[in-house]
């Protein structure tokens, strides 16, 4: 049941220089990688312009922007931000929404707790792919997507992004999404990976960090099915009472990293692509800290079939 | 004096990018890019595209509102512009209500950009630990594009330049209430700039002027009361091309633009005599004269006459 072929793709965070991330993609597309998503998030450099960039130096890669959210731009701004892209740089382009990451959205003033963030979120799309059918222009629209409730609503779209590594969360994921989804319908995972050739303890310090914010995002019921609640309590206290996540992340038990992150030397990845390419899934990014370097781009590049 | 280019985010990309690569190879010193919210371009995304297209003009956004985006979404936004362009790009911002939020806004928008962890609530803005985690380094001038003299005068204390736009006359005027703002500042830098946007057109002939009074016909009908007052305009004069405007359109009420109007509003001539009434604002202390739409009956050969006299002249 499988899909005959999966998209790779790594997933770039906007707190580098612009220079860095061009640098970066330039790699990406010369080995081989179908596409790169550039992150956006409060502290970070704004995801539009990022991708100018990217598509102005690149030739094919295809670029992925997102996680975007409808509380920090209006649907209006991310219309005509793709719009733009797609006009200067051709049909390269898809979008990922999702609420986003609350804590960032509260520093600048957005309470994600007040607002039915899902209702926003679906507004948005509708109002996207309205505008963007009414212009002529067609981009895949994925949602970002975690809890139950998000999983259910992935149905309105082109496709899901999962937050999830193992295969037994993907799978989970996936029968919670499947009963609605239309056909053609992709599903994809974004999850901090680490997939090594020569294991490097930054990389795994950094991912340990990456799973941890993952897995403290998480809605309390996929916490609750997967028996991990009891195991986060002491991160989580902590994280409430404002502790920096390098800290928190210490204290987070090594399954965390297991669940919530690709973390596999290069021997090991195929088999885990094999299962997930069984799962149905067909769009896998390689988030942080696969983009460390370009050496941590070639590791993963290196192992990926047909790549 | 310099000279900038003024374009709109409602022009097609190839045409604005055509414009700017003219506006550059003629060594004109910015492209202002006009914010048209009726058209389907995301100011941010078109500067960025066109600072990528460029290497050595400067590139402005003209002018975008602070209250339009998140103050943090506006901040990175410019500090991305800034790293794509090294240093090239400019952020204007718009009147917003109350005026306190203007300097608010630039106030906010500068701590984030020096790297501050800024906490700060009022009606429009709310920063709680904020901080940007991205890299900062080239710093973003922040222009204002006001016309209310509370806010000229705010420009003259807090801004790094002021995008003066309206009839010639009151370009006189409101450079006078931005030094009042200029004289309330502790240290007085060099830096400042004013810029100033009339309505250009170069003519090649009589039937040219149809776009001049066609731009002053816009212009009059977007202009506050109060700034068309400052330089005698009265609403008698104005009031029946705004109702030429709405009822039958741009085209009917350029007919009904009287002469005074005309030259009162808007640069026309020849490539070399707009460029010389364009200069001749240097006497009232502009530093920057934006060349902007309509251009001309062939906007693309206007831009280069214009870049070339403007070299002749200067």
């Amino acid at each position: 049941m499988g899909k005959a072929s999966i998209d790779f793709a790594v997933g770039l965070n906007a707190y580098e220089t612009v220079e860095e991330i061009v640098d970066k993609c330039l790699e990406a597309e010369r080995l081989g990688l179908d596409y790169v998503w550039i992150g956006d998030s409060p502290p970070h450099l704004y995801c539009p312009s990022v991708a100018a960039a990217v598509a102005s130096r690149t030739r094919k890669i295809r670029v992925g922007l997102g996680l975007l959210s409808p509380l920090l731009h209006t649907p209006d701004q991310i219309l005509k931000g793709i719009i733009s892209l797609t006009e200067a740089y051709g049909d390269r382009f898809e979008i990922c929404l999702g609420v986003g990451d609350r804590s960032q959205l509260s520093r600048v003033g957005i309470d994600s707790k007040l607002v039915r963030g899902l209702d926003y979120v679906l507004k948005a799309k509708r109002k996207i792919a309205r505008s963007l059918q009414a212009s002529g222009v067609a981009i895949k629209i994925w949602l970002g997507a975690q809890g139950p409730r998000m999983l259910a609503a992935s149905k309105s779209f082109d496709g899901v992004l999962m937050n999830y590594a193992s295969p037994r969360m993907i799978k989970w994921a996936i029968d919670r999404a499947k009963s609605t989804a239309r056909k053609n319908f992709d599903f994809g995972i974004y999850a901090p990976s680490y997939v090594y050739r020569k294991w490097r303890p930054k990389a795994y310090r950094l991912l340990r960090i990456a799973s941890a914010v993952v897995a403290l995002g998480a809605p309390a019921t996929v916490l609750d099915e997967f028996g991990f609640s009891k195991r986060l309590h002491r991160a989580m206290e902590e994280h409430e009472a404002g502790l920096r996540i390098e800290s928190v992340a210490r204290n987070v038990p090594a399954e965390i990293v297991d669940n919530f992150s690709i973390y596999t030397s290069s021997s090991g990845l195929r088999s885990y692509l094999t299962e997930l390419g069984d799962l149905g899934i067909s769009h896998i990014v390689f988030g942080f800290p696969q983009n460390l370097s370009k050496i941590t781009i070639r590791d993963l590049a290196s192992v990926l079939p047909n790549h | 004096m310099k000279l900038d280019l003024g374009i709109s985010s409602s022009s097609p990309l190839s045409v604005a990018i055509q414009f700017s690569k003219l506006a550059e190879r003629g060594s004109l010193n910015c492209i202002w890019i006009g914010e048209d919210l009726n058209a389907q371009r995301e100011i941010f995304t078109v500067a960025g595209i066109i600072l990528l297209e460029t290497s050595r003009v400067k590139v402005g956004v003209e002018v975008t509102s602070p209250l339009a985006r998140n103050i943090s979404t506006i901040a990175r936004a410019s500090a991305t512009l800034s790293q794509i362009g090294r240093g090239r790009f400019r952020l204007g911002l718009d009147a917003a209500r109350p005026n306190a939020s203007m300097r608010d806004a630039t106030t906010l928008l500068r701590r984030i950009w020096r790297g501050e962890t800024v906490t700060f609530t009022s009606d429009n803005f709310r920063l709680g630990n904020y901080y940007a985690r991205y890299k900062l380094g080239f710093a973003t001038p922040i222009y204002f594009g006001v016309r209310d003299p509370e806010l000229l005068a705010l420009a003259g204390e807090t801004a790094d330049g002021v995008i003066l736009s309206g009839p010639k006359r009151y370009i006189e005027k409101a450079v006078a209430i931005v030094e009042q703002g200029l004289r309330k500042r502790k240290r007085r830098g060099k830096s400042f700039r004013f810029v100033a946007r009339v309505p250009t057109v170069v003519v090649d002939k009589k039937s040219d002027l149809k776009l001049a009074r066609e731009a002053v016909a816009t212009v009059l009908a977007e202009t506050p009361k109060a700034v068309l007052e400052m330089v005698g305009i009265t609403q008698e004069m104005v009031k029946p091309i705004k109702a030429m405007m709405a009822e039958k359109g741009v085209n009917e009420a350029s007919r009904i633009v009287a002469e005074d109007l005309l030259q009162e509003v808007a640069i026309y001539g020849s490539p070399e005599e707009v460029a010389f009434d364009l200069r001749s604002l240097e006497k009232y202390g502009i530093d920057e004269a934006i060349f902007g739409s309509p251009y001309g009956r062939e906007p693309a050969k206007a831009i280069r006459e214009m870049a070339e006299a403007w070299g002749r002249l200067v």
